[in-house]
């Protein structure tokens, strides 16, 4: 009995780790919620391998993974992360996303220009310096008054459409997925921009990243509303 | 009493357990240059944030958690089974899906909180009475059963005598019922505090991450464990000395273990 029960443990430690040529595990910055699976849906009918996919945090997932988090990939818009988690091989640049100011659908507080994102009596949330998104929104060197500096893009986007925010900083595909969420205004293709880098942690993953830069792959982001990068 | 050998092994291995994980934020903690991540604004400002809040919390649920407990353990209410799991849920509910609750009910657009906004302008998220709201629903329940649990387990002997003696309900509750509850409230009050003090998931979904206002010390450490672990480890090396600061003492004079009486 006893001896069943540490093999138990063995084997599901082992199916945990994520070395699997099956299974792929897939960390992903948030920005990727929606796109990412049908890129895994995609790859499983091209090579039958199933990707488990986990969100969040650039910066939190990085962390998870110098810990010891089993994953195959990390696909993140901050490339500075992957040179702290050790990585095979990378795929630089395969997506491009910008930022949009965005505001809860029928824009109710009537939200017009940049200098509205520094009026006090508007509720303002943006992402954490410490997530990408943050990064590229202090980039904007824009005044921005905020209520709130939320733990990733999703939850800026959360925040707009529960309505609880007047106005928020997301990327430009969090908007188009969201019903509840609109562009302020017409912004066009402005930059700050950021840039997806994918990174291989396992041999297995490999075949993921050519996959990537796979014209299927770029239709499919760009269904989304990614930019293609240019692949490098 | 002499402990039977395995009873000890096992206490030992929970205590090893427990003293574990101290014990590895501890030999991480950069000592030599404590004085200086102890001084910065990014430390103190959460710190004194988070005992505001916790305190307020604290504050909050005895006085809406002692009436709670007391109805709870004195009066027949009907469907008092539905009552008290109602009440002891925020125990077993994870934090986050709390403070999405709490949107969904004193958000801007919440079923109460839409009037709150409209009526008196006021909206909790994003707020620092919002960081209070979030402590007192995780809290609350943790004072309540410790409260609870001393009404039912003392017999109500003493105050149906000084009924029937002549006091008034609320003479009772003020010189019998009061008095001999002090050591049980000690003891939740303490553990509702603490809940406060470590609140993270309830605060982040509901009042959202703002330094000042409603960045408390575990939200403040887990974003400084993104950029800065070495301001992660002083912060949670403040966390440990806090709790452990109000929790030792309380241990002798309040937690249960000791009957009020003895």
């Amino acid at each position: 009995m006893r001896g069943l029960l540490v093999a138990a443990l063995l084997a599901s430690t082992v199916a945990c780790s994520g070395s699997d040529i099956d299974d792929l595990t897939v960390f992903a910055a948030s920005s990727l919620t929606d796109v990412l699976p049908d890129l895994a849906a995609e790859y499983e009918n091209q090579t039958g391998t199933t990707i488990t996919t986990v969100f969040g945090g650039s910066n939190h997932l990085a962390a998870q993974l110098r810990d010891g988090a089993p994953a195959d990939a990390f696909l993140t818009a901050d490339a500075r992360l992957l040179e702290q988690v050790a990585t095979r091989e990378r795929l630089v640049r395969f997506a491009a996303n910008r930022l949009v100011v965005a505001v809860p659908t029928g824009n109710p507080a009537g939200v017009s220009s940049l200098a509205d994102l520094a009026r006090s009596d508007l509720r303002v949330v943006v992402c954490a310096e410490t997530v990408p998104c943050g990064a590229a929104t202090s980039e904007m060197n824009t005044t921005i008054d905020a209520d709130s500096h939320e733990i990733s893009v999703r939850a800026v986007l959360s925040r707009l459409s529960l309505g609880e925010a007047d106005v928020g900083i997301v990327y430009a595909t969090d908007v188009a997925s969201e019903p509840g969420a609109q562009p302020a205004w017409p912004q066009p293709e402005a930059c700050p921009c950021v840039t997806y880098t994918a990174g291989a942690r396992t041999y297995w993953a490999l075949p993921f990243l050519a996959f990537l830069a796979s014209p299927a792959a770029q239709e499919i982001l760009v269904r989304h509303g990614f930019a293609t990068g240019e692949l490098d | 009493m002499r402990a039977p050998r395995p009873i000890l092994a096992a206490a030992s291995v929970a205590v090893i357990f427990i003293s574990l994980p101290v014990v590895g934020l501890l030999q991480r903690t950069p000592w030599s240059s404590l004085d200086e991540l102890l001084s910065r604004e990014s430390v103190i400002q959460p710190l004194l944030l988070s005992l505001l809040v916790s305190v307020i919390a604290a504050l909050v649920v005895v006085v809406i958690g002692t009436p709670l407990a007391w109805t709870m353990a004195r009066v027949d209410l009907p469907g008092r089974r539905i009552v008290r799991a109602l009440v002891l849920l925020p125990m077993v509910l994870p934090p986050v899906v709390g403070g999405t609750a709490l949107l969904f009910a004193l958000g801007r657009r919440g079923l109460i909180g839409q009037w709150l906004d409209r009526w008196f302008g006021l909206t909790l998220p994003f707020t620092t009475l919002g960081a209070v709201v979030a402590a007192v629903f995780v809290a609350l329940p943790f004072y309540v059963i410790a409260v609870e649990g001393a009404l039912e387990s003392g017999s109500d002997e003493l105050e149906q005598m000084a009924g029937t003696l002549g006091a008034e309900p609320m003479r009772v509750l003020h010189r019998i019922t009061l008095p001999r509850l002090l050591p049980a409230m000690g003891a939740g009050v303490a553990l509702a505090w603490a809940r406060a003090l470590g609140e993270f998931g309830a605060t982040i979904t509901f009042a959202g991450n703002l330094p000042g206002r409603t960045q408390t010390l575990p939200l403040a450490t887990f974003l400084a464990l993104e950029s800065d672990t070495e301001e992660a480890l002083a912060l949670s090396l403040v966390m440990l000395i806090v709790s452990l600061a109000v929790l030792i003492p309380m241990r002798d004079r309040w937690l249960p273990g000791r009957r009020p009486d003895q």
